[in-house]
């Protein structure tokens, strides 16, 4: 069988791993536009989101929607003390250690989650059969379908949210022009607590969305930060859709990639891309507001 | 401030209770380095002292654990060193020096055990492979600025785990390489502890110097420039892009010898001691010590090797703590523990001496 | 305006961070030598032990955090409730035994460190080692050494047991059993065709080549296939989607998933959830709970070789003397921790079952030369696993006979038996 025949299949499992790659990217882009930090904390939210939800499931009893919803506002939780308890300490610090800080309270956060919910790999019930479709030769879980759905309507909420009501209007307008922003009033500060939490909502939500395909332990949060990252970097750094379409086409160039070369060096084709879109074109795919400016 | 019955101390009397404060205070201001990077003479009575505890602590105090704890503390100190001259001086950060560490060690793995070369000539040939994947990799990635290098360097930690992680035949794969010899030396055979951290001490001294005297000549000034800001540094005619990568490539030398050093004395080298973390450690190990400074990097290496072995004994909480410590030091040390810390401490303890005292006086 | 001492002091030092600070008073820097080493007191101490006799003291370095953090909970909560039994019997001839837990976090440098700090430690009569595969080579050099004993948790392999190394004791089932043992499966399933799905971890490496090894003596055809994955994997998927034609084209008995820990459960439900329907064999680290709560529905009828624990003591034989071991043991963990015994409390178990007994022939106030003596002429000790026998050539101490064929039957773990194979 040659490789190509694979495609159709490895695709599917692209798009799905890409619809979360995206929502993480969307979790970067939309606390780096808040305040130019760059949270790699936020794969823990994502793992977070699945890992709670397990436990709330199994040792709470709850039910299914009440556990996936209760998970969520715990990680939002979680995301506002990120803030108020790491980042606003260090509101004057400089890039370095923000980025240091960030990435101690990822390390926390999963050594944390080890701790207490344990290290073995935590799977949720997919939200509807487990049995997968056969269509044209290829197996289709009816989850990876709930998980396009659920990212696309989550995209459109977080687009309505930041272009029809208030408060997204204001996190636009301390993104885009802070200090304008600070001139109308604006809290900065508040705004980034927001964004933080919204970044945090969306990644345990991605969390649910994917602990019933893909497993999630204590650390798959790191890798899915940062490949989540790349994401956001290869679509145009900075902008929402930049961070939607990089999410995607990474995680269809990776799965695809597979098809051509040993399997292991999956997760290298991620940091290969990378290192490729930094040198090529770091404003990445869609063009970047902030690369080649001076904000940087 | 005055007011009714506060008691006003004129400023010249001593009080004995201030003894219990100034006493160790300044104590610690002796011990440790004040980072002025410019210093009259280059080397200081101080560093005599420090040189000399260096030699002779061991043998005081024959406790191979400490021997080995301070085994472990040079390699990562030889390292952090390395990286000082990039991040402190030179202001770029790398996420991904855990990469040209293990590029050391892999290479002296490989040489000592497949070829058979003598551990000098593999410690040399090491440094000289780290260095030049830090020449390959640094000319595309060093005009990159802030998180983006931090990202590229990141990537390219990952990326060499990999690599090493898919070459079972060259690297051993996930298993590694193992039966690595001890380091052999005009005859000496470097097996115990003791022997070991007179061998890596003895290294990371003479790197010492070496970056002392870097950091004082020209190419010193040049990093400074570079980091304080890069179009001033060019406006004065210092090739900005050339300057990185000398940095680059040092500190990948300097961490190669340590890889390679890591291997002679681990003999194991596998890919789980390369990761992400390494690279943090070691980062944070310049941070603790101070940007702009040479013996803090060292000094920092020193306690966090210390400190986690000190948490080992918690068990299962060692890690979470680990990670909340590491959170609180960078709140409360960005600049580095030594930095003022004399200084800062009486702030903190005047402040709150005062605070009381207002207290007392509004009771009063 | 300065109104305290403190505030001179402050004024003085912000003047001196000004200005240039070269110059100290020569009688002060001796103070630097007697500071310094004080940092690094507290951490050694050793705390001191008060009223009756000395106690034996055992080391224990295990991987409290990291991917087997639960796991090795399981066995530290094991090894303190037969301490416990122990010293409450009286402990060894007086003296009771006490347990120093380390945790090395999951790294080498961690755990070679460890074995040092118990190594200095003159009290420490032996280590129970690590659990990680990967940090044996280590810790079994340091306890040559430094002439300690180390028992180690996890199965030796064809390089560590080159090496003839005096001082340290393997107490897991060794690849070499477990692969003869598979084999007899095959056998008695009449299984022709194999394929192997190796992780990339050095066990599941060399159990793939032996069971090639004796697989093809018997008559069968084995086929390693070149796709690995990593033990910290979640998702096979795409290693499953390259491997499903081969399946087909060469028409397979058998699927060997050849991994312990968590992917194992995982391959089953990307196998099942891909389609595919070929029978799938496991390795003995197939047999813990978390196996069937990962896998799921697809476990079912998933088989492999494992120790006694895995199963209800009652589905072992009447006569086998290690099953009094086995209800004991679960009853006791079952009053106290609330979960059964399995295979990780019986390697808990054994390792503190070897050493008592050990210590029991040694003598009053052995050394650790006499330990070790003592524990390589164990003949016949019932542990939980088997029935262990050292001798200077053989460190690893259990047989193909102390394994048993287990079937994944309605979510439960069910001994099979073929006659003629046992």
């Amino acid at each position: 069988m040659t490789s190509w025949a694979y495609i159709p299949q490895l695709l599917i499992t692209g798009v799905t791993i890409g619809a979360i790659y995206a929502l993480v990217a969307i979790g970067f882009v939309t606390i780096a536009r808040a305040s130019q930090i760059i949270n790699f904390a936020q794969g823990e939210f994502v793992m977070l989101g699945g890992v709670i939800t397990f436990v709330l499931l199994n040792k709470g009893f709850l039910p299914y929607p009440v556990a996936a919803l209760l998970a969520v506002l715990i990680v939002i939780l979680i995301g506002f003390s990120l803030h108020r308890l790491v980042i606003h300490p260090l509101r004057k610090a400089s890039l370095l250690i923000i980025l240091m800080a960030t990435l101690g309270a990822s390390f926390f956060m999963s050594s944390t989650s080890n701790l207490v919910f344990g290290s073995l790999p935590k799977s949720l019930p997919p939200f509807s059969g487990s049995e997968a479709f056969h269509v044209w030769g290829i197996s289709i879980l009816p989850q990876s379908l709930w998980v396009f759905l659920a990212t696309s309507l989550l995209l459109i909420l977080l687009y309505l949210l930041s272009h029809r009501t208030f408060i997204g209007k204001a996190m636009e307008a301390s993104s885009t022009d802070p200090m304008g922003a600070d001139l109308v009033g604006i809290s900065r500060d508040l705004m980034l607590l927001m964004a933080f939490g919204v970044s945090a909502g969306v990644g345990a939500i991605a969390g649910i969305l994917i602990t019933p395909i893909f497993y999630t332990s204590y650390n798959s949060g790191t890798l899915l930060g940062l490949k989540g990252f790349v994401a956001a970097v290869l679509g145009g750094w900075g902008k929402p859709s930049g961070a939607i379409l990089g999410g995607f086409v990474l995680g269809i160039l990776e799965s695809a990639g597979i098809a051509f070369i040993p399997s292991g060096y999956k997760d290298g084709v991620a940091f290969g891309i990378l290192l490729l879109i930094l040198y090529f074109r770091p404003k990445g795919i869609l063009g970047s507001p902030f690369v080649d400016s001076r904000r940087w | 401030m005055g007011g009714g019955s506060i008691t006003t101390v004129s400023k010249n009397e001593f009080r004995k209770r201030d003894l219990f404060y100034v006493v160790p205070m300044w104590l610690l201001s002796l011990v440790l380095p004040n980072p002025v990077p410019h210093r009259k003479r280059e080397f200081q009575k101080r560093d005599l002292i420090y040189l000399a505890i260096l030699v002779v602590l061991p043998l005081l105090w024959r406790d191979f654990h400490f021997h080995h704890l301070m085994v472990l503390a040079g390699m990562n100190a030889i390292s952090a060193l390395g990286l000082s001259l990039f991040l402190g001086y030179t202001g770029q950060i790398s996420l991904g020096h855990a990469a040209f560490f293990g590029a050391g060690a892999y290479t002296t793995a490989l040489l000592t055990t497949q070829q058979g070369f003598p551990s000098l000539l593999a410690f040399i040939i090491s440094a000289a492979v780290s260095a030049s994947f830090a020449y390959v990799i640094g000319k595309p990635i060093l005009k990159l600025k802030g998180y983006f290098l931090a990202l590229a360097t990141l990537g390219f930690g990952e990326i060499f785990l990999v690599i090493v992680r898919e070459t079972p035949g060259l690297t051993g794969g996930v298993v590694g390489i193992s039966g690595i010899p001890w380091f052999t030396f005009a005859g000496i055979v470097f097996d115990t502890y003791l022997k070991q951290y007179y061998l890596i001490w003895g290294v990371l001294i003479g790197l010492l110097i070496f970056s002392k005297n870097i950091v004082r000549s020209r190419m010193g000034r040049a990093f400074l420039a570079v980091s304080a800001s890069e179009d001033a540094a060019s406006t004065v005619g210092i090739p900005v892009a050339q300057t990185k990568l000398k940095a680059f490539v040092m500190s990948a030398a300097f961490a190669g010898f340590g890889g390679s050093l890591f291997a002679s004395v681990m003999a194991t080298a596998s890919p789980e001691s390369f990761s992400l973390n390494l690279s943090i450690l070691i980062v944070m190990m310049v941070i603790l010590g101070g940007m702009g400074n040479l013996y803090g990097p060292i000094a920092g290496a020193i306690f966090l090797t210390w400190l986690t072995d000190v948490l080992a004994g918690f068990q299962e909480y060692s890690l979470p703590l680990y990670g909340m410590i590491f959170i609180l030091l960078l709140i409360f040390f960005p600049e580095g523990i030594g930095t003022r810390l004399g200084f800062r401490i009486v702030y903190l303890i005047s402040y709150w001496a005062k605070k009381r005292r207002r207290e007392k006086g509004k009771i009063e | 305006m300065p109104e305290t001492t403190f505030d001179n002091i402050r004024l003085c030092m912000l003047k001196e961070a000004v200005r240039e600070r070269g110059t100290m008073k020569k009688n002060n820097r001796s103070l630097i030598v007697i500071l310094l080493p004080f940092l690094f007191c507290f951490t050694w101490a050793t705390p001191a032990y008060v009223a009756g006799k000395a106690p034996y003291k055992i080391g224990v370095n295990l991987e409290m955090t990291g991917p087997w953090g639960e796991v090795n909970k399981i066995v530290r909560n094991t090894l303190l409730m037969e301490v416990e039994k122990i010293n409450g019997t009286g402990g060894i001839g007086g003296r009771p035994l006490q347990l120093l837990i380390e945790d090395n976090g999951f790294d080498l440098n961690r755990a070679a460190a460890n074995m040092t700090k118990f190594s200095r430690d003159k009290e420490v009569i032996a280590v129970i080692g690590p659990f990680e595969d990967n940090f044996q080579a280590t810790t079994r050099a340091i306890a040559e050494r430094e002439k300690i004993t180390n028992i180690i948790i996890c199965p030796s392999n064809p390089k560590v047991r080159a090496l003839k190394q005096k001082w340290s004791f393997n107490i897991a089932q060794n690849d070499i059993i477990v692969s003869e043992k598979l084999v007899d499966l095959c056998l008695a399933r009449n299984y022709k065709k194999i394929l192997v799905f190796p992780a990339q971890i050095p066990l599941a490496q060399s159990l793939a080549d032996y069971f090639k090894q004796f697989g093809e003596a018997k008559g069968m055809k084995v086929i390693v296939s070149k796709e690995t994955h990593l033990n910290t994997d979640i998702d096979m998927t795409p290693q499953l989607i390259k491997l499903k034609p081969i399946l087909e084209q060469e028409k397979v008995d058998a699927f060997y998933a050849c991994t312990g820990g968590p992917p194992g459960g995982v391959i089953c439900k990307n196998i099942r959830s891909l389609g595919i329907k070929t029978p799938i064999l496991g390795t003995h680290a197939f047999g813990f709970g978390f196996f069937i709560s990962l896998g799921g529905e697809a476990t079912e009828g998933v088989e492999f070789p494992a120790g006694k624990p895995v199963v209800n003591p009652e589905q072992l034989d009447e006569g086998d003397p290690v099953r009094p071991v086995i209800t004991d043991l679960n009853n006791r963990l079952k009053a106290r921790y609330g979960t059964g015994a399995d295979q990780i409390s019986g390697h808990a178990y054994d390792a503190i079952g070897l050493l008592h007994a050990s210590l029991k022939r040694s003598g009053d106030k052995a050394t650790r030369s006499q330990l070790r003596d003592s524990l390589e002429n164990t003949k016949g000790f019932p542990g939980c696993m088997g029935i262990y026998n050292y001798s200077p050539t053989n460190h690893d101490g259990l047989t193909k006979k102390d394994l048993i064929f287990i079937r994944i039957e309605g979510q439960k773990f069910t001994r099979v038996k073929f006659p003629g194979f046992e």
